[in-house]
């Protein structure tokens, strides 16, 4: 647990959301670089119901339950990252909004085999959200089997949306990919520098 | 005598766009601690609420005490929003104002890359 | 002291928990976004609100822009037909092609136009400003908000954990709705009726004819219909005039589902919207020269399935939770009911647990209050309902013609009749019916009170 016995004693919280279809690779990812195992919520959560059939996701009068993971890694002795995966039903929105809320950068993993299934995450971060978001090429069993550029076309990326490939079962790639979110978050969200007293001369 | 109609303000919050209220959301990944804790009143708690009690003792985010504790999302943030109104739990603000700010960005990256 | 839960922040669920808290009620409010988020986002509606609706407001003191807004006086009435006369709908088979796609482009004319005022005004305040300022209000009036997008595995846990006395679903566009069973002996329809395109914007300009706000719609025969609604929106941290335009298309029309499926940005959705207006409603199109989209987000498209559902939610440990405004009611918006059954519902809803403070909220209780409510919602219902139809009644036509007759003449007893079973759908009863309607023309339009003779 946190250590914070000490009530004053404040140590920071910090998320970072990981999104992609189903498959793509979230739970992977949250292990690798998560302290704890990774917490599945559908194993806490199926006293209220039976699990839904994601091949029926209008059936009526169901109750459902979501599910997503999260880990959490320390970074230093007063600052924790929390990465939660969301779930991969599109019905879930309101549930993305909540684990989006508050976060510091999203990454949306994406597996070359199965394109069209990251494109509602892919969606929402362009339309719904006003989180930062990378696009990252899970490497399955270390290879790729597409080039970048046509994964960036595939989707139809904006150039303005950083795309990285890389092994969501290796810690240090996986560290080096969050590197990646928080980077351009610090890129996205950099307040234009405070007035000069004077007017910079042209280089 | 008659009493003096009052008029409700024009909320300042679509003016400013800033928040007007101080109380801290519970984000998933929200601090829940307890300051100071009181074994009686645990034992007086019902369940659910004594189970997150107990389970915050530790320091915790919401998240992970909804998971331990084995309650809903929904449940769990009631109970320690009533627990937080009750001053039984500490639910802890964002140190830094934004998850934009520059200084957390910075701490999370070199954190990060220390991994890489 | 009551403790009442209620999942949703819209216009029913706010003014509800608004009420409730004023009578001292211990209220929580589940919210799936903030109110940055809330104002921030999308619109959600076209949001009308007639006099009965506003004046509800006015009582719980949430009318804080009553000044700002711009006051609707008058329903102004339009009938576009294309050159050629009234289409035979049954010609066109498959989906017709939308303005943006022809080469050829007629534009319609005006067959029939006029104006009904309204004793009291008119008001649109989008729902973006509305609900995330009565969100921070409930906040700083005491009520517990809680920031979770609720899920029935929620409210199941939710209504089992005894924190309640009461639970209340004001979320309509989520998956709770499916707790709700579809009331088919109310719903005679199983799809959406009409593809909805909405935008807001500013830099129309007033129909020189009578230079003031109101709300002018248009029939338009073979396409569906036409809205332009003036409001009041967000304009950055603050607040501008606005006209909400809206197109309401028949699914199989120029302007069905199809005409919207491409995804849009802001500017290129107004450009379309304009050429939709240049070809179906040119006198709307004159006065649309210098149209600008009001903020980054301004557009709504989509459909609603016309559905009434069984009030009563019952969850897998045993709770009960009660269905509220367009969780229990969902209108098409072409009668422009939605927040207004929204006020009436939270309106009704609240008088009710009010008087049951002391008893127990239970099933009898529930379906009482849902009842009540049905009083007030029936005749919206059939109203909009009837109006989904894709050409209008004979007994219809002839009540449009005769309020054209009687604004020509500076006599707008129709029209006014019209603009006011609007704000009050119990009324319009003489409307509906065929037998009333000649009974009413035959009192104030006599020469159309009977149908013409057919054509041999």
């Amino acid at each position: 647990m946190v250590s914070a016995h000490s009530p004053e004693h404040s140590t920071t919280t910090a998320k970072i959301v990981v999104a992609g279809g189903f498959g793509a690779g979230k739970t992977t990812l949250v292990s690798a670089i998560s302290e704890i195992p990774p917490i599945n919520t559908e194993a806490w959560m199926t006293t209220a119901g039976t699990l839904d059939d994601p091949l029926e996701p209008d059936s009526d009068k169901s109750t459902t339950t979501v599910a997503m993971d999260f880990g959490r890694r320390t970074l230093a002795d007063d600052l924790v990252l929390y990465l939660f995966g969301t779930p991969g039903q599109q019905r879930f929105w309101p549930m993305w909004d909540d684990l989006c809320r508050g976060a510091s950068g999203a990454l949306v993993l994406v597996d070359t085999r199965h394109l069209d299934r990251s494109f509602a995450a892919v969606n929402y971060f362009e339309n719904d959200s006003t989180v930062p978001f990378v696009v990252g090429v899970n490497m399955f069993h270390g290879e790729q089997t597409h080039r970048l550029d046509a994964v960036r076309q595939a989707l139809s990326l904006h150039e303005s949306v950083p795309l990285c490939a890389f092994d969501a079962r290796d810690r240090a790639q996986v560290a080096g990919a969050l590197v990646g979110v928080v980077e351009h978050s610090m890129a996205r969200t950099a307040r234009p520098a405070p007035p000069r007293p004077m007017a910079p001369a042209l280089r | 005598m008659a009493t003096p109609r009052t008029h409700p303000k024009v909320r300042p919050y679509v003016l400013t766009g800033g928040r007007t209220v101080t109380r801290h959301r519970l984000l998933v990944h929200t601090l829940v601690t307890v300051p100071y804790y009181d074994p009686g009143l645990a034992a007086a708690m019902l369940p659910e609420a004594r189970t997150l009690y107990e389970q915050a003792r530790d320091g915790c985010s919401v998240a992970e005490l909804s998971a331990l504790s084995g309650l809903s999302l929904g449940v769990t943030r009631v109970i320690v929003s009533d627990l937080a109104a009750a001053q039984r739990v500490r639910v802890h603000a964002e140190t830094y104002g934004s998850p934009f700010d520059r200084r957390l960005l910075e701490r999370v990256r070199d954190g990060l890359r220390a991994l890489a | 002291m009551p403790h009442i839960l209620i999942v949703g922040a819209g216009q029913s669920g706010l003014q509800l928990g608004l009420n409730l808290l004023a009578a001292g009620m211990d209220v929580t409010i589940m919210s799936a976004r903030t109110p940055e988020e809330i104002r921030g986002g999308s619109p959600t509606s076209t949001q009308c609100m007639f006099q009965p609706a506003l004046q509800i407001e006015r009582d719980l003191g949430l009318n804080f822009w009553e000044e700002q807004c711009p006051k609707l006086t008058a329903q102004r009435y339009n009938l576009g037909l294309p050159p050629d006369g009234y289409p035979d709908a049954r010609q066109t088979t498959g989906e017709a092609a939308p303005p943006w796609l022809r080469t050829e482009v007629t534009p319609f004319t005006r067959a029939i136009r006029f104006t009904g005022p309204w004793e009291h005004y008119t008001q649109s305040v989008d729902q973006r400003i509305k609900m995330s300022s009565w969100l921070a209000e409930f906040e700083n009036r005491g009520g517990t908000v809680i920031y979770q997008g609720v899920m029935t595995s929620d409210l199941d846990s939710l209504t089992a954990l005894g924190r309640y006395d009461l639970t209340i679903v004001a979320a309509g566009k989520g998956e709770l709705v499916g707790l709700f069973d579809r009331d088919a002996s109310r719903s005679p329809y199983d799809r959406p009726q009409r593809a909805l395109s909405c935008i807001y914007t500013r830099g129309m300009t007033f129909d020189p004819e009578y230079q003031d706000w109101a709300v002018s719609f248009a029939n338009i025969a073979g396409v569906g219909e036409f809205f332009n609604m003036p409001g009041l929106t967000v304009d950055g941290d603050g607040m501008q005039p606005c006209n909400i335009l809206l197109f309401a298309g028949f699914p199989e029309g120029p302007l069905g589902f199809h005409a919207w499926r491409e995804r849009l940005s802001p500017t290129e959705h107004l450009d379309r919207i304009v050429r939709a207006m240049r070809e179906y409603v040119p006198w709307e199109a004159d006065l649309a020269g210098d149209i600008e989209i009001t903020d980054p987000r301004p557009s709504l498209i989509g459909g609603y399935t016309p559905t009434v559902r069984h009030p009563i939610g019952h969850l897998p440990s045993g709770g009960l939770v009660l269905g509220m405004g367009d969780v229990v009611v969902a209108n098409d918006p072409i009668t422009g009911q939605g927040a207004n059954n929204a006020a009436h519902s939270a309106h009704i809803y609240a008088r009710h647990i009010i008087d049951n403070a002391d008893g127990r909220y239970d099933e009898a209780w529930m379906q009482a209050t849902f009842d009540d409510y049905w009083n007030y919602a029936k005749h919206p219902t059939v109203f909009t309902n009837a109006m989904l139809g894709q050409e209008p009644p004979e007994h219809v036509g002839r009540i449009l013609a005769a309020a054209q007759a009687g604004h020509e003449a500076g006599k707008p007893v129709i029209a006014a009749r019209i603009a006011y079973g609007y704000t009050t759908p119990s009324d319009l009863g003489w409307m509906l019916d065929p037998d009333e309607a000649n009974k009413y023309l035959a009192e104030v339009a006599p020469e159309f009170a009977t149908p013409a003779p057919a054509n041999p």
